[in-house]
């Protein structure tokens, strides 16, 4: 039973980084349909600017901040410089523009970074840990969880509970429509790519410190984020949080009882298996844009 | 008549030229340059292995180059990378033959990249110089006439850890933590056969994949085996955390690890969790020999960044090394068959940072040993004298 408890909470400590990913791929999905590759990518950068200035002596608060404006700037640029003028392409052609960034931003961390891993400094220890009974939890994963549960909270009430969110949600459903109120599409679309963007930057910023920092830090957690927004519902953000928790735990426990030469494949088979039995998620709804 | 002599003239110049080269010149080398190329995974999460690796052929070939390179040719080096990925290595290979016309191929990287451009290379009779693959691949295999290896075998490499850590420390139960590939398969395959010859058992084998980088069920799996001993087969990145994993559980059994591993920079990734660490080593890891330490202040010098890696940039200078000294024993005269010979006359050879290389007619497997280090505050301490190992091929 404690072994049980353990993966579990192994499983929700990696679940809940895999929900803060899976957050930035949807808000981004919902409100352009562009599933964005280089979302992992654009959070490296970002992770490597914070890593930079924590090198250089600087407060973890102005490391992060930075990071977080990096990823913020990179993606509105992104939106604005490369994808906006390429609007005459069809969406998959755009989502083989984010590919194309993502190759570019790794070449290019790889390039100013090096291709060594690195330790990134965190005021957290990774290796003191919490006991409950025979269960276990480091400092930094207790920190980070709760850090990713805050996160996914402020961005609940700021799509759901403000004016701009709701301007969000009215692109997202009928862009034209959206634009005859008023309502600023393109500046809206440009700051949903900047708070995604900053929403896997916090990812990076709580996964580095535990799983090290290197160009290719993101390529597993945005795989599982992915997995994890496909499986909750790629147009809902509560559903992209249950999917991560779920998916963690169930990672972890399959990998503890039924095999861990498999576990990295599960992610992959719960994506066909969702698009096949329930394409819309365990909480999305059948997208249908009204005319 | 005179236009007829000159036009007689031109000709006689123009089969000369055109014969000359036909007759003597070799794939990859003219009078003043030999092209070698090789295959690395310069990007992807095998980057930390590849880039290093390649840093280090490439500074070192440049000082060589700076002191008038070998019989007055100088050595370019064109490097592919190939994201640790078998079908890339497979363009990158072809590309560099049919290409680049390369004289041989040094120092390819992955052991299923090795095993996938295996026969491709042995058909186009093109010399191959220390493919960084499991040295096993080649036992009992017919076609190794122009391959010449160095490299650790991780069977044997495995087996001989397990047994020095079964019967001089006593441990009785082991358990593998290894890369789901070749590399990490045939160290396995190592600690196996080790057990079996101790009477130990292998009571888990927890694969990983290379792009996987969460590693604490790895951890918990690896605590559920009980096992006295973890043998770790993987790149650093995944070493390193699986073994902050096992300590962040409470898990502390004797941690074993491949050569590698054997790397200066484990003890900042790890942190404490990499102490009292046994491993293998065939060459001398830097900060414990002087002429060691002394390459890899001169690569350093050209290139800074390797500064940052220094245990796989000293790497990639003993992978190049015996092709180097085969250059200089082929003598100006370079052909394949020169060169051949040249090499089989290798005995016991120190190089700058590879030592005890013995190539020959029928061999080689040309360094079959390793030594058991320890790691302790920082350093790695050496505990036993060279233990040797039948050669394979």
């Amino acid at each position: 039973m404690d072994l049980f408890a353990q993966y579990v909470v192994v499983g929700l400590a990696s679940g809940s980084l895999y929900a803060l990913v899976a957050l930035g791929i949807v808000l981004l999905y919902r409100t352009s349909r562009v599933l964005n590759f280089a979302h992992g990518d654009l959070a490296t950068f970002a992770t490597f600017v914070a890593f930079t200035l924590l090198s250089a002596g600087r407060p973890f608060a102005v490391a992060a901040l930075a990071a977080v404006v990096t990823a913020a700037a990179l993606g509105a640029g992104l939106y604005y410089g490369i994808l906006r003028p390429a609007r005459e392409s069809t969406l998959l052609g755009q989502v083989v523009i984010t590919l194309g960034c993502a190759l570019v931003l790794n070449g290019l961390a790889t390039r100013l970074w090096g291709a060594d891993t690195k330790v990134f400094p965190f005021p957290l220890s990774d290796t003191r840990v919490y006991r409950l009974g025979q269960v276990v939890v480091s400092q930094l994963s207790a920190v980070t969880a709760a850090a990713s549960l805050l996160v996914m909270g402020a961005l609940y009430l700021l799509v759901q509970r403000t004016r701009w969110g709701l301007a969000v949600r009215a692109v997202s459903q009928n862009m034209a429509a959206a634009q005859v109120l008023g309502i600023p599409a393109r500046t809206l679309l440009a700051a949903t790519w900047a708070l995604s963007a900053a929403l896997g930057a916090a990812a990076g910023l709580l996964l580095a410190p535990a799983l090290l920092l290197d160009p290719f830090l993101m390529l597993d957690p945005f795989l599982k984020g992915f997995a994890a927004a496909v499986l909750g519902g790629m147009d809902s953000p509560p559903g992209a949080v249950a999917g991560g928790l779920v998916l963690g735990v169930v990672e972890a426990l399959f990998g503890g009882y039924v095999s861990v030469r498999f576990r990295t494949t599960l992610a992959f088979g719960i994506i066909v298996a969702v698009l096949v039995l329930r394409p819309q998620g365990l909480l999305g709804r059948e997208f249908r844009r009204r005319a | 008549m005179r236009r007829a002599l000159r036009g007689l003239g031109a000709l006689l110049v123009v089969l000369a030229v055109g014969a000359g080269p036909a007759v003597t010149q070799e794939r990859g080398v003219t009078p003043t340059e030999v092209v070698v190329g090789t295959s690395q995974p310069l990007s992807g999460p095998a980057a930390f292995w590849g880039v290093p690796v390649t840093g280090g052929m490439e500074a070192y070939l440049r000082l060589v180059n700076d002191a008038g390179g070998i019989h007055g040719r100088r050595i370019r080096l064109v490097a592919l990378d190939d994201s640790y990925l078998p079908p890339r290595a497979v363009a990158n290979v072809r590309e560099l033959v049919e290409r680049h016309g390369v004289f041989a191929i040094v120092g390819l990287l992955g052991s299923a990249n090795a095993f996938a451009v295996r026969d491709y290379i042995v058909q186009q009779g093109v010399i191959w110089i220390n493919p960084l693959a499991d040295a096993t691949i080649w036992a009992g295999f017919r076609g190794t006439r122009y391959l010449f290896v160095t490299y650790v075998s991780y069977v044997d490499e495995g087996r001989l850890l397990t047994e020095y850590v079964a019967r001089t420390m006593g441990k009785k139960t082991f358990a593998v933590f290894y890369q789901n590939d070749l590399f990490g398969q045939k160290g396995l395959l190592g600690v196996k056969r080790g057990a079996a010859a101790t009477g130990a058992r292998v009571v888990a084998a927890v694969p990983y994949e290379l792009t996987d980088r969460d590693f604490s069920g790895h951890a918990l799996r690896l605590r559920q085996s009980g096992a006295d001993a973890v043998v770790i087969y993987a790149n650093p990145t995944a070493g390193a955390l699986v073994v902050r994993e096992m300590t962040k559980i409470g898990y502390q059994p004797q941690l074993v690890a491949t050569s590698a591993l054997a790397d200066p920079a484990m003890f900042a990734l790890a942190g404490e969790a990499w102490n009292n660490v046994i491993l293998a080593a065939y060459f001398p890891l830097p900060g414990t020999d002087r002429k060691v330490d002394e390459v890899l202040a001169n690569i350093t010098r050209i290139n800074p960044a390797l500064a940052r890696n220094p245990f796989n940039a000293v790497g990639g200078v003993s992978f190049i090394e015996p092709f180097l000294e085969g250059l200089r024993r082929a003598g100006p005269t370079l052909t394949r068959e020169s060169f051949v010979a040249a090499m089989e006359t290798i005995r016991n050879w120190d190089g700058e940072v590879v030592r005890g290389v013995t190539f020959g007619p029928g061999r080689r497997h040309g360094v079959t040993r390793i030594y058991i280090v320890r790691s302790e505050a920082g350093q790695y301490r050496r505990l036993t004298p060279d233990i040797e190992y039948p050669p394979g091929f």
